[in-house]
């Protein structure tokens, strides 16, 4: 059973595709889901909790048929969405435990399985203070303390680092490998960071404008290690086809070459190639989160 | 079991007091129907109504209204004890108190409508100005479970509100009768009609106030939209009144949800209860019923109707 499976899935808002097509399967795991903004993640992690209508096409989570069974798929799933949506007039033992409810939990559950979520998350004393005195990083770890109160099978997670600082970020992102990778919950994080996706995911979907671009492993994209930013102030495009000519892959991007970093002879070839044209040069630099504008060439090319 | 240090020596460890961290737990317990989550939120609703689970603040309105409603039927009844206690003559003058089964819904009326539009707000608004709905309608609940059940807290806490005056009036005026049994013959015929008007008076004015606040997530326009359409038509109704009865416009009180179950309640606790008033109707008595359970259905129709179509 897959978890996800969508055949020609459309989303239009009026004039506005903001998913187009989209057919794919995807198994169990830590699934990124990477494009820019207005790319169309928000809009497929709706999709896939019944929050919105699909256009057209078909979209199933566990075999169960978003336009159909909702409610059962909100029993299986947990959200942790983008934006505020927090009450902050209760605390955060109040509302995960309401939401658990809401979930189909008891209420003893609930209470019980409250109290140990936000000790999963790392919410102790201040979960019984109201929530409008939280800093973002605590109010964050109650919105996944939240989707994961009542022990769902799949977790969709919208931009969860979201207005955190480089800590609360790191934090965040060990708390989602943790919750995915030793407790079998199956996870999607949509985020337009890509190094987000790389540190935690193992399979990744890239999505552009509402198309698909790529859906694949993580190793797939990680085999290359990454992308080398190189500056020359002369001589870019006899550089570019130099390279091109030594079997890498090279995109222009304004004043600089991305170039597909395959392994460590990547940066041996660069480096021969700058010496044997003479070019004088600016700049070498490790840009792993350009690694998209790579793929996003393919995308077009395939 | 015994010590576990010596039968099982690979559990020093634990026997030395450290600490482990369980981490996370699944969760392998029972899980509740879709019916019992429902139910659930209404019970979360019916305590909100009151301010209960929320700070001390947010008690004072609903529970001073409820108060407040209540202490007619309370002084009624504390005043005919001690009549009836100064003799049978005394008693008498019981029968020309003004708080009555048929009068009980006008008297409470607009305290009713200032918890409308006090609570409204809070049930069907703040979920809309935190963000709250997609927590909601992305669990084991549907768009229309959740309108239904805020629905039916909002209905059960005006019940309350509605019909434990009602009954107070009526516990006290059995424990005054002469014997149980007369007691209920003389009472009993008046719990039809009251009943049935706190249904229309919970429907209306509850069904009202939700069709609004659900339609903003602005607590101030809720309250503001809640009263404009409760307190101010009876006033324009009565400043028209006697004023060109003939034609449509007799019909105009009907746009008037408090002019409607003013007439309701004359209606049904003539036709159950046989008492008489002195209101004289336009319409005949069956307009001003379907009327009233037309603003049933249209308030909540319409209140399903926003949480179905909401963007979240």
């Amino acid at each position: 059973m897959p978890l996800v499976a969508l055949g020609s899935l459309t989303r239009r808002y009026g004039d506005v595709v903001a998913l187009d097509d989209l057919t794919l399967e995807l198994e169990p795991g830590i699934i990124g889901l990477v494009g820019a903004n207005g790319a169309g993640k928000s809009t497929l992690i709706k999709i896939l909790l019944g929050l919105l209508e699909p256009t057209s096409g078909q979209a199933q989570v566990m075999d169960l048929d978003v336009r159909t069974r909702g409610h059962e798929i909100g029993r299986v799933v947990g959200y942790m969405p983008e934006h505020d949506c927090l009450p902050p007039d209760l605390s955060a033992t109040d509302l995960v435990s309401h939401l658990g409810q809401m979930s189909g939990l008891p209420r003893g559950a609930a209470r019980e399985r409250t109290a140990e979520v936000l000790r999963h998350v790392g919410m102790y004393e201040e979960r019984y203070r109201p929530i409008g005195t939280y800093s973002t990083g605590m109010k964050q770890r109650v919105k996944l303390a939240q989707a994961l109160v009542h022990d769902p099978r799949l977790l969709l997670l919208d931009e969860p680092t979201n207005g955190l600082d480089p800590a609360g970020r790191d934090e965040m992102l060990e708390l989602v490998l943790r919750t995915g990778t030793e407790f079998g919950i199956a996870v999607i994080l949509a985020s337009h960071l890509l190094g987000e996706i790389e540190r935690v995911c193992d399979f990744l979907v890239a999505l552009d404008a509402g198309h698909l671009l790529r859906a694949a492993p993580l190793r797939s994209f990680t085999e290359r290690t990454g992308v080398l930013a190189v500056e020359v102030e002369e001589g870019r495009e006899a550089l570019a086809a130099a390279l091109a000519a030594r079997g890498l892959t090279v995109v222009p991007d304004e004043q600089l070459l991305l170039v597909a970093v395959d392994d460590q002879g990547t940066y041996d070839l660069v480096r021969d190639a700058v010496v044997e044209l003479d070019l004088p040069l600016v700049r070498l630099e490790a840009r792993r989160h350009r690694l998209e504008d790579l793929f996003r060439d393919e995308g077009r090319a395939a | 079991m015994t010590g576990p240090a010596d039968t099982q020596p690979t559990l020093a460890t634990s026997a030395g007091g450290s600490i482990y961290d369980l981490g996370y737990q699944g969760y392998h317990g029972s899980r509740v129907p879709r019916s019992g989550v429902v139910m659930a939120l209404l019970w979360q609703t019916l305590r909100a109504c009151y301010g209960i689970g929320r700070g001390a603040r947010a008690k004072i309105v609903p529970l001073s209204l409820a108060v407040i409603a209540l202490l007619p039927a309370i002084v009624a009844v504390g005043i005919a004890l001690l009549l009836a206690q100064a003799g049978p003559a005394a008693a008498r003058f019981e029968g020309f108190s003004p708080i009555r089964y048929s009068t009980y819904a006008d008297i409470i009326a607009v305290f009713v409508m200032l918890f409308c539009a006090a609570q409204a707000p809070e049930l069907f608004g703040r979920d809309q100005r935190f963000g709250v709905l997609p927590l909601y309608f992305s669990r084991a609940l549907a768009r229309t479970d959740y309108a239904l059940a805020r629905i039916g807290g909002l209905v059960a806490g005006l019940s309350l509100m509605v019909l434990i005056p009602q009954v107070v009036l009526f516990v006290g005026r059995l424990l005054m009768a002469p014997d149980p049994v007369t007691g209920w013959e003389v009472e009993s015929p008046f719990l039809l009609p009251a009943l049935l008007q706190a249904a229309l008076t919970v429907g209306i004015l509850g069904g009202v106030a939700a069709a609004i606040a659900s339609h903003t997530p602005r607590r101030a326009y809720a309250t503001a939209g809640i009263i404009a359409v409760l307190i101010i038509p009876p006033v324009i109704v009565q400043l028209f009144a006697g004023v060109g009865r003939s034609g449509l416009d007799r019909y105009a009180a009907l746009a008037s949800p408090a002019d409607v179950l003013e007439q309701t309640n004359d209606i049904l606790f003539r036709a159950l209860a046989g008492t008489s008033s002195g209101t004289s109707r336009d319409l005949p008595d069956a307009v001003y019923l379907v009327a009233a359970v037309a603003w049933i259905v249209l308030t909540f129709g319409l209140t399903v109707r926003r949480y179905r179509r909401i963007a979240v």
